[in-house]
């Protein structure tokens, strides 16, 4: 559905994507995930023929952005960074205008129109005026917008940013329903985002890709998880020390004690899980056990372990 | 052209809604309301060898409401879009910059139409009223619409291109405000005294709206006028698509 070769946008003197190649294909729903500044928002408006690349090319649906701009346009639907929109237009009357613009005609115009504000629970606001609504709103008016004309790819450029955590939790359900029926593409700075909805994660950072992988995949390919938390009824010191005797340990820290229940971090060298060896020297120790379970790694830990290197 | 008529629907309902374009009306009517009435005033006073259509737009009054309206209707054409990010989500649409560019272009000349058509209301009324002729002869009439209307699609193409250089509706009033007075007075350069040499003195009277104004409400339509007019807005309409393209270039 996407294909970038080479791809890399210059601005007077800076380079805002540094040579990135990467696929898309139909029905896959990529999270395009990188800080602020990565350059993100630059790739997307190539994508979508807004801007032009300094070198390298992009296709949409085997049209090139650049020669067949306006085929690439009518399989697009892309909602920009901070939802821009027409203060001074209706709901109802913005989405048909939209409609229109992307070639509907007359009556089914008006049924897309429609089909979009029932998408996006847009019915109850959809006399309003753009201008008087919450961010929330705005925010799935430019979702609908983007979907009003069914099209095959859907770019959304950090579609949450500045939501309540409620509204970011219903535009999520709105975007992970949407990766029924389309191909998806979203940016987003926020790691749980992606993690939630995506099938496939493109970590980019200063204009370069970083990773590319399902989220699965890039929580396992983690170093850091190999840490576990303990809670025995034994004296600390006598715990740590037996556990320091094992195989595959760092070390052993002692985080608390409260009525003869001591709190151990146990951390193993790389990645091993160590839980079935705690657990049998407890049981031969004769320790009490209440709780033993391993740190799980999130797509955060991926992240920064991946832009810091 | 479909989508230019989509585009020119939406562009003339935001005009419409919008209270400016009534304040502008408004101000606009009243001021030629009142020009109107103090000329023929003037001249049951004092015996002129002009038409009532001829010294309303000979007026100074007449050219200083009417410069004004020029920023006012262009300012936000593109600057507003830009400044709102509009125009992001207008031109990934699947829609040719051209047809926006035309689609803002002439929703703004009908727009300037319906603003100039009190002025000629009041002519009809007057005639109606009086039984006495507002122009000596009919040519004069349609010589100072159709001045009227080449000198308004130059000026709004000029505030088209104007309004696409920058996401500052008042930085793209200015330009449009002195470029238009400028290309004004550019006519009158030789009243202020400037010594010329004869030749350049016919050039510059090619370019002056002011000898145009003079040969259209006498009646007499040029060719040449109109040609210059009209392939002007073309060239700043031109320029205008190509700054909006310009982003899309690859080099
Ligand atoms: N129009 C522009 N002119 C100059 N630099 C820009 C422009 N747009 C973006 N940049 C720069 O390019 C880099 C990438 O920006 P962007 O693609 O918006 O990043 P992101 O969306 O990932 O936050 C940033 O350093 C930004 O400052
Ligand atoms: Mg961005």
């Amino acid at each position: 559905m996407i294909s970038v070769r080479n791809l890399t946008k210059r601005y007077a003197g800076h380079t805002a994507v540094d040579d990135i190649s990467f696929e898309v294909d139909r029905g896959e729903i990529v999270g395009f995930l990188g800080p602020n500044g990565a350059g993100k928002s630059t790739t997307m408006r190539i994508l979508t023929c807004y801007l032009s690349a300094t070198q390298g090319a992009a296709s949409v649906g085997g049209f090139d952005t650049f020669k067949d701009s306006i085929e690439v346009r009518k399989r697009i639907g892309y909602m920009p960074e901070n939802v821009p929109l027409y203060d001074d237009m209706r709901v109802k009357e913005y989405l048909h205008f939209r409609a229109q613009l992307k070639g509907l005609r007359g009556r089914s115009a008006r049924r897309a129109a429609g089909e979009a504000m029932d998408t996006c629970s847009l019915q109850d606001v959809r006399r309003k005026m753009i201008g008087t609504l919450s961010k929330g709103y705005r925010q799935r008016v430019g979702l609908a917008d983007a979907l009003v004309n069914k099209p095959e790819l859907l770019i959304l450029d950090e579609p949450t940013n500045g939501l309540d955590p409620n509204q970011i939790r219903q535009v999520r359900e709105l975007i992970k329903h949407l990766g029924e029926r389309h191909t998806i593409l979203i940016s987003t700075h926020i790691l749980s985002e992606v993690e939630m909805t995506a099938t496939r994660v493109i970590i980019i950072d200063k204009g370069r890709i970083k990773a590319s992988d399902t989220p699965q995949n890039l929580i396992r390919r983690l170093h850091s998880s190999g840490t576990v938390h303990m809670e025995v009824k034994a004296k600390p010191k006598q715990v740590i020390e037996k556990i320091e005797t094992l195989s595959d340990i760092k070390n052993a820290i002692h985080i608390g004690t409260s009525q003869g229940w001591s709190t151990i971090d146990v951390h193993a060298f790389s990645n091993v899980d160590i839980r079935e060896q705690l657990s049998s020297l407890a049981q031969e120790q004769n320790w009490p056990l209440r709780e033993l379970y391993r740190d799980t790694a999130s797509l955060e830990d991926a992240f920064v372990d991946i832009t810091r290197s | 052209m479909r989508q230019f008529f989509i585009l020119l629907r939406k562009e003339l309902r935001s005009f419409f809604l919008s209270p400016l374009a009534y304040v502008i009306i408004a101000l606009f009517t009243f001021l030629n309301g009142w020009l109107f009435s103090s000329i023929v005033t003037a001249m049951r006073m004092k015996v002129n060898q002009h038409s009532l259509v001829y010294n309303l737009f000979d007026s100074g009054w007449f050219w200083m409401g009417y410069f004004f309206l020029f920023p006012l209707l262009t300012m936000r054409l593109f600057a507003e879009e830009k400044k709102l990010g509009t125009l992001e989500t207008l031109l990934t649409a699947p829609v040719r910059t051209a047809q926006v560019v035309l689609a803002k272009f002439v929703a703004t000349t009908i727009l300037y139409i319906v603003i100039m058509l009190p002025i000629f209301a009041f002519f009809f009324l007057f005639e109606d009223i009086t039984g006495e002729s507002a122009a000596f002869q009919k040519g004069a009439f349609y010589g100072a619409a159709a001045i009227l209307l080449l000198v308004g699609i130059f000026n709004i193409a000029i505030g088209c291109f104007a309004s696409s250089l920058t996401s500052n509706q008042l930085i793209a009033a200015m330009i449009t405000f002195v470029v238009v007075v400028l290309h004004y007075f550019l006519g009158f350069i030789h009243y202020f005294g400037a010594k010329l040499p004869a030749e350049l003195l016919a050039k510059v009277t090619y370019f002056s709206t002011v000898e145009h104004r003079h040969l259209f409400t006498e009646g007499l339509i040029d060719s040449r006028p109109v040609i210059y007019y009209l392939s002007s807005a073309v060239v700043m309409l031109f320029l205008t698509h190509h700054v909006l393209e310009r982003r899309r270039w690859q080099s």
